[in-house]
């Protein structure tokens, strides 16, 4: 994890014993405790590469040969150029669904980091109990969603739903939560930030609990509050932390599924759809697999697109030694 | 070409992409032969038989008899739901691992027999039992027989005799504008007068077209024809009972909950025949005391969607003898009443209109007379990816400002744009 990177001074690296001329020439080593290491290394993550070859780096390249073909899954695909690509450009409901995942990022990746960066300081401080709070924040992200989605399609229910018993105390007339195009959306936000909160908690705990206590003396010693001690040594000694957050953060908002199935099943009138769920409906409901194929690549493109930005903005996951 | 490490690893990647499109694309064959004795182990697909009472139904009571008659067969049955059951054939499809027997809604027949995904059956079977006419229209696909019908979903107005009687309102509507105009009358104290959103927009609209003289293709289903006027007055009937307030799209009720008529929140609404059994489940009283009504919608003609469960075998099917054996075992009086009672769906054989079942769920009984005024959805090879569509483009013009004209033409184009891919 990227907040060990902080504090941890790493060992010093035993030199290298210098490599014959020959064997640097070719790049090759065919004795030696260095050869005998690399072997043992290669064969150690031969599984783990072997895993990633055939489940992963297989279906992608299936997948990106799949985005310029015609493919319905019933006959051979036809090779089709650029065309899904064009037919995407007309697709209103996938541009719309490119706007709502856009948006249901803005929201809970920001709200969500906040709010786990304060349950996390507020567990770091010493809070009696702790465990049971860590545990009951911490319980939504290891719930599976569709317990999680039939919960709030309860509390969402217009007639007797517990949101809407609550404001009626208020004397407020709640509206279809999940019915309206006007809160569909935010009521499925509203979900996403409540389930996302346990794991942006625990990363940030984590950092939080390996951060340097003698910087915090210093600082108290020179008289620093602690909101300025936060905004000094905390934030700036999070980053590596708040990059790896929010990188994760943002790749799972992105791929944010479940809810919509469930909840809202992409409507009212597309307010609610998301990218995946388009891709979903495109492949198994449509049996359009390679149109599905080329919203995936678009899919990849902005993911990739964004964390290198925010990579670039936020300098990576360099530590700060 | 200069052999090295980047160009044979290059060829190791396309070939693997080749081998990996060619090995997905092993989906088409022609039909299978039936042939030989009815032996193997094979798996029936099926979207129906939920819960505990239909897995009894199934599993003890029609395919007890199955296997009593065909003891060489294994059945292995995957459920899963009208919802899921698209993802389970496409997954089975690309897989290889096809069910030998296959159950799907009307509409599906031509998407699948088209790309030979599922088998031609013997036109014999056609007439082995006592069918109503058009029951078996949906289970044909370019005048071949590709599926036996197991139960219809009918879809009918039920109202409150209760709310009606309370309104001084003596009879049913015979069009819409008395239909609107009653729905306008019964709309008072928090009840709305019409809930038409309870059951699936797409086949709620489909029945407003075919009650307006509208169809959805043409009879070789490679002309869209619901984008003309009647198309659009369906969709904007919707709108005008919205704007009346006498009905409400964000007072729909989930499929298998207290309906609205149910629970007295609506007069009347859109549903099918199986609210009968549902009502006699939650609300007995409202059977007991004659308090549920029904009729069929009508406009320029009387109008009633057939929708249904339908039996198909798989193409490629390793034991088509059994896999035909069962497709018509399903298919069997027995069989389909079994699944009817349970489902309180329509079974579509005389020979079943005298039983007890039929005469008492009055929702079947009124659907059995209207047969004649049935339509069905699809008829088109592109209807897969068509239906989907339907929901989400016409939900925004009756929850949004979208006009009906701008959404159902929005849905012609698509749907024109599906065709031509075919």
């Amino acid at each position: 994890m990227g907040a060990t990177t902080v504090v941890k001074a790493r060992p010093a690296r035993p030199p290298s014993p210098p490599e014959a001329p020959a064997a640097r020439r070719t790049g090759r080593v065919r004795s030696g405790p260095g050869s005998r290491r690399r072997r043992a290394g290669m064969l150690m993550v031969a599984p783990a590469l072997l895993h990633a070859s055939l489940w992963i780096g297989l279906p992608v390249m299936v997948s990106v040969a799949l985005a310029f073909t015609k493919y319905d899954v019933l006959t051979a695909p036809e090779f089709v150029g650029l065309a899904n690509f064009r037919d995407m450009l007309d697709d209103a409901v996938f541009r719309k669904s490119i706007v709502n995942t856009l948006l249901y990022t803005f929201f809970t990746v920001p709200f969500g980091m906040a709010l786990g960066l304060l349950v996390a300081l507020a567990l770091h401080t010493g809070l009696k109990a702790r465990g049971v709070f860590r545990t009951a924040v911490f319980l939504p992200q290891v719930t599976a969603t569709v317990a999680i989605a039939l919960v709030w399609l309860w509390i969402y229910n217009p007639g007797n739903g517990l949101l809407n018993t609550l404001l009626s105390f208020l004397g407020i007339d709640g509206p279809a939560w999940l019915s309206s195009t006007t809160w569909a959306l935010p009521s499925v936000i509203l979900v996403g930030i409540w389930q996302g909160i346990g794991m942006k908690m625990l990363i940030y705990l984590a950092a939080l609990q390996s951060l340097p206590k003698e910087l915090y003396e210093a600082a108290s010693v020179d008289g620093a509050s602690r909101v300025r001690q936060f905004f000094s040594i905390t934030l700036p000694l999070l980053k590596p932390a708040t990059f790896f957050v929010l990188i994760t953060s943002m790749i799972s908002a992105f791929q944010s599924f479940d809810q919509i199935y469930i909840l809202t099943d992409g409507g009212p009138a597309n307010s609610t759809t998301m990218m995946t769920y388009e891709i979903y409906k495109s492949a198994f409901r449509e049996f359009r697999v390679g149109y599905a194929s080329a919203q995936s690549l678009v899919l990849f493109v902005l993911l990739m697109g964004f964390t290198l930005v925010n990579k670039r903005i936020m300098g990576g996951s360099r530590g700060h030694n | 070409m200069e052999l090295n490490r980047r160009s044979v690893l290059a060829a190791i990647g396309a070939g693997t992409a080749a081998a990996a499109l060619a090995g997905c694309g092993g989906g088409a064959s022609s039909a299978g032969s039936a042939d030989g004795p009815a032996e193997g182990e094979i798996t029936l697909l099926t979207p129906i038989y939920e819960g505990a009472n239909g897995k009894t139904l199934l599993e003890q009571k029609i395919l007890g008899g199955f296997r009593k008659k065909y003891p060489d067969v294994k059945v292995n049955v995957d459920y899963t739901t009208y919802a899921q059951l698209n993802e389970k054939i496409t997954t089975g499809l690309a897989g290889g691992l096809l069910p030998d027997v296959l159950m799907m809604g009307v509409g599906w027949i031509p998407p699948f027999a088209a790309k030979k995904a599922i088998a031609e059956l013997p036109e014999e079977l056609a007439t082995a039992h006592d069918y109503e006419k058009r029951v078996l229209e949906p289970s044909r696909y370019d005048g071949k027989l590709y599926a036996l019908p197991v139960v219809l979903d009918t879809r009918i107005v039920v109202y409150r005799k209760d709310h009606f009687a309370e309104a001084g309102i003596k009879k049913t509507p015979a069009n819409w504008a008395e239909l609107r105009a009653v729905a306008k009358q019964l709309t008072r104290n928090g009840r709305i007068g019409f809930d038409p959103f309870s059951i699936e927009l797409r086949q709620c609209w489909e029945t407003f077209l075919f009650a307006n003289g509208g169809q959805l293709f043409s009879s070789d289903g490679k002309k869209v024809l619901f984008t003309d006027s009647r198309g659009v007055e369906a969709l904007q009937f919707f709108k005008d009972l919205v704007k009346d307030g006498s009905a409400d799209y964000a007072r729909k009720t989930d499929i298998g909950t207290p309906s609205n008529v149910q629970t007295g929140k609506a007069s009347m609404m859109m549903t099918s025949s199986a609210l009968w059994v549902q009502a006699k489940d939650q609300n007995p009283d409202l059977v007991e005391d004659d308090k549920l009504g029904s009729f069929v919608l009508a406009n320029r003609r009387p109008a009633m969607l057939q929708g249904g469960t339908l039996v198909t075998q798989a193409a490629r099917s390793k034991h088509p003898a059994a896999a035909r054996a069962l497709v018509e075992y399903l298919a069997t009086p027995e069989s389909i009443l079994g699944a009817a009672e349970q489902r309180g769906s329509v079974p579509g054989l005389r020979d079943l209109d005298d039983t007890g079942y039929v005469k008492e769920n009055q929702f079947v009984d009124l659907s059995l007379q209207n047969l004649q005024h049935a339509f069905s959805e699809g008829g088109t090879a592109a209807w897969m990816e068509i239906r989907e569509k339907i929901k989400p483009t016409l939900e925004p013009a009756i929850v949004g400002d979208q006009s009906a004209k701008d959404a159902i033409a929005e849905l012609g184009r698509l749907a024109e744009a599906a065709i031509g891919r075919m």
